[in-house]
């Protein structure tokens, strides 16, 4: 199947993910996307539960072996490189946004933010915002690089904008796609992209 | 009214305060504060006038660049000091201002002003090399990122203005004015455009704030602490921000400047080392504390640096504050008379007394138990269970009905779901920001990173206790003690006042009412406050699921429920008061 590498990439990505979210990030149809599951999953490359999936963890080694040819040419590109050099600077601010949101320093301490300050809330969403439109700079050219990676540049807006809307829980929510949610998604799909290792 | 200085800008001075629609907020709080007598570095401001001008016609309004010559003409009148020259060089901080705060807009330019010649001045002057030319790479990354809106690394520290251009060309970024003057009206500019980006037009349509507001722009001589042992910067609290204890708090470093206070690379003083040195600037500066809570009704927070022995307030506002200490200081005031029980309910939320009141170890467990790893706290809390290395496995187990303590070398996406499954999360690299520790904030996981590679081995299937904020993990199941809200006597009082405004009755668990309550843990979908308003239809009373959450709360108070009974009072209390006031329109959202 065609796009079986680029839906099994989608799939390690949103582990335990249905075909639809699947789909979501990776920016082909659902219908096609499922089809694709299901085969893996009679060729024991994907197991499914309740309508979520998981890659076997054999499956998960040979993806991981694959990535080197079929980005071969991105990780040949210098401008594509240079804007993932970029975007580590920037996902450095994002984490300290993050953190800003979920704890505050009170006289020197750092204790949970229990968001009883509107107006230090809103200027961690301000910063988060700030932050998107330097972002925006790094994202034409990754997605010039791989035109898929634009779906995640939408996500963080929609995220950001459900923040800035007083719904907060798009900042950095685990279970929804939030800000923190996409931004991480799109740091472990740049990753793999190039064939680096996460830090931390 | 503040000095006029021609069409376009007003100099703040200590006579009457100009509307906020016209100067700003910040320029707003400043002109308050000179006109309480107070001591703040002198300040002009460009009005929304010229604002509504610049967008009108798209360039800066006929007047207004000889209107900024003449402001910054009284600044350097003001502080004896000149734009751009030495040997007393003036710099300026820059600063958008609507009337009311916004997203959006462009931040803080600090130190504008300095260039080579302004830079050497520095030095001289402070005796400190080292402090003027950090000071003149942070106005080039400040500039580069806040008006040219470019992602750069750090600037080398070591290198001059030419390597720095470099650096900010490569970024693709546009150049920095050459000229003091230039790069003033670069910022200028650069506020008057932030009025248009997308988040502030966002926010204006979402609050129904007119697109003619406009925003002013505030242009403030900067004052240093480090000019000499008469000189320094430091941060008073007008009572503890940590207990609420009704006495001033602060911290005081001589020869700073003030974000050598909060670096954390040196360890500042206490107030007594100003009192020591300067009592009467101490006392003037407790003085100043005391008559802005007076003015505001709330604990302050007070930013201040002493320049050759003149005292300089930069900036107040209402503190944050720990949640034992928003409960003290929320009580204090009632019974000082300075607010009414009404107000200290809305500075006290449910989440703050939830995190008063959540399980931690019992007293002398942690001293009696071995520890097994330590690293940074990332998450607050105690969670217990046994060692797992791999995200599934913690999903597995605790679908068995297992307590689990996931550990992981680092985390990505792959691991989201075992830290939802775990009791708390461990990790051997990275720090208090990574993502492993901004998932566990999110899920409310106790987590302790950066523990180091050994933390992987040996601990495979043990049982231990994770102390999140202390970043402890110790041997075995220690013994934890959740607090009964009925033993402090502020929170019993808190209680009485929230349950009189409250709009329905809420008793403990263990005060059960006799009339039946609908128990929200024996049905589907209990726990979600959206399923509320159709499980609550037709019930009195209800218990459990959802109820633990603000939004559950404020589900049963839409539903007209007359009770629901909780673990603990006071969280649903505050909760529903919110509740109730946001029915009203007293809050906004």
């Amino acid at each position: 199947m065609r796009n079986m590498h680029l839906v099994l990439h989608g799939l390690a990505i949103k582990k335990h993910g249905s075909a639809e979210a699947v789909a979501g990030i990776v920016g082909l149809e659902a219908s096609e996307v499922a089809q694709a599951l299901a085969a893996a999953v009679s060729q024991g490359r994907a197991v499914e539960a309740g309508g979520a999936y998981m890659l076997t963890p054999a499956a998960r080694v040979s993806l991981g072996g694959e990535y080197s040819k079929v980005y071969a040419a991105q990780r040949a590109d210098q401008a594509f490189v240079a804007a993932y050099e970029r975007f580590e600077l920037v996902n450095r601010q994002l984490k300290e946004i993050m953190t800003a949101w979920q704890t505050v320093e009170v006289g020197g301490q750092s204790v949970a933010n229990d968001h009883a300050d509107k107006a230090y809330d809103d200027a961690v969403i301000g910063r988060l915002g700030e932050l998107h439109e330097r972002a925006e700079a790094v994202f034409g050219p990754l997605s010039a690089g791989v035109p898929r990676l634009a779906i995640y540049q939408a996500k963080l807006l929609a995220a950001l904008e459900h923040a800035e809307d007083g719904e907060t829980e798009w900042l950095s929510g685990a279970k929804i796609e939030s800000y923190h949610t996409v931004w991480f998604e799109l740091h472990e799909d740049l990753l793999r992209i190039l064939g680096r290792e996460r830090t931390e | 009214m503040a000095r006029s200085l021609g069409r376009w800008t007003l100099y703040l001075d200590d006579t009457a305060v100009p509307e906020r629609s016209l100067i700003g907020g910040k320029a707003w709080s400043i002109a308050r504060m000179r006109g309480m007598g107070l001591p703040v570095p002198p300040a002009f401001v460009i009005t929304t006038d010229a604002c509504r001008a610049y967008l009108a016609q798209g360039d800066l309004p006929a007047g207004l660049r000889d209107e900024i010559g003449a402001g910054i003409a009284v600044l350097e009148r003001e502080s004896g000091r000149r734009f751009g020259q030495g040997p007393h060089p003036l710099l300026v901080a820059v600063r958008s201002g609507a009337a009311a705060s916004m997203p959006g807009m462009m931040d803080t330019v600090l130190n504008l002003g300095i260039d080579a010649a302004a830079k050497a001045a520095l030095a001289a002057e402070s005796g400190d090399v080292a402090f003027a030319r950090d000071t003149h790479r942070r106005f080039y990354d400040m500039y580069a990122r806040i008006v040219l809106k470019a992602t750069l690394a750090d600037l080398d520290k070591d290198a001059g203005p030419e390597a720095w251009r470099t650096a900010l060309a490569a970024a693709g970024a546009g150049a920095i004015p050459a000229t003091a003057t230039g790069q003033l009206e670069g910022a200028v500019r650069a506020v008057f455009e932030s009025w248009n980006g997308r988040r502030a037009k966002r926010y204006r349509q979402h609050h129904g704030i007119p697109d003619e507001a406009g925003t002013a722009v505030t242009i403030q001589a900067m004052v240093f602490g480090n000019l000499g042992r008469d000189s320094g910067s430091g941060v008073v609290f007008s009572r503890n921000p940590l207990t609420g204890a009704p006495a001033p708090y602060g911290e005081y470093l001589a020869m700073a400047q003030g974000e050598d206070v909060v670096s954390g690379k040196h360890t500042p003083d206490g107030l007594e080392a100003l009192n020591n040195a300067m009592p009467a600037l101490h006392d003037a500066l407790l003085g100043a504390a005391q008559r802005l809570e007076q003015a505001d009704r709330d604990i302050q927070d007070i930013e201040f640096t002493i320049q050759k022995g003149e005292l300089y307030l930069l900036q107040a506002r209402a503190a944050k504050r720990a949640p034992a200490a928003a409960v003290r200081i929320a009580v204090d005031m009632v019974r000082e008379g300075t607010i009414v029980p009404e107000e200290a309910l809305r500075r006290v939320n449910a989440e703050q007394i939830r995190g008063l009141l959540a399980p931690r170890l019992a007293n002398g467990a942690a001293a009696r138990a071995r520890l097994v790893a330590h690293g940074e706290s990332a998450c607050h809390g105690v969670g217990v269970g046994q060692v797992v290395l791999d995200a599934d496995a913690a999903e597995t187990a605790a679908a068995n009905g297992r307590d689990v303590v996931l550990i992981r070398p680092t985390t990505s996406p792959e691991d989201v779901h075992g830290k939802v499954a775990a009791r708390a999360v461990v990790t051997a690299r990275g720090g208090a920001t990574s993502h492993a520790a901004v998932v566990s904030r999110a899920l409310g996981r106790p987590c302790v990173v950066g523990c180091g590679d050994e933390v992987l081995q040996g601990l495979d299937g043990r049982q231990v206790t994770v102390e999140g904020g202390a970043g402890l993990v110790f041997d075995g199941t220690l013994p934890v003690t959740v607090p009964d809200e009925r033993d402090d006597p502020l929170l019993r009082q808190l209680e009485a006042w929230a349950r009189a405004a409250a709009p329905l009755a809420v008793y403990r668990d263990s005060e059960r009412p006799a009339a039946a309550a609908l128990d929200l843990d024996g049905l589907p979908g209990g726990e979600s406050p959206e399923n509320l308003p159709q499980l609550l239809a037709g019930a009195k009373g209800a218990a459990g699921g959802a109820l633990a959450r603000d939004a559950g709360v404020a589900a049963a108070v839409a539903c007209g429920l007359a009770f629901i009974v909780v673990p603990q009072a006071l969280p649903a209390l505050l909760a529903a008061c919110a509740a109730r006031r946001k029915g009203r329109g007293v809050d906004a959202a």
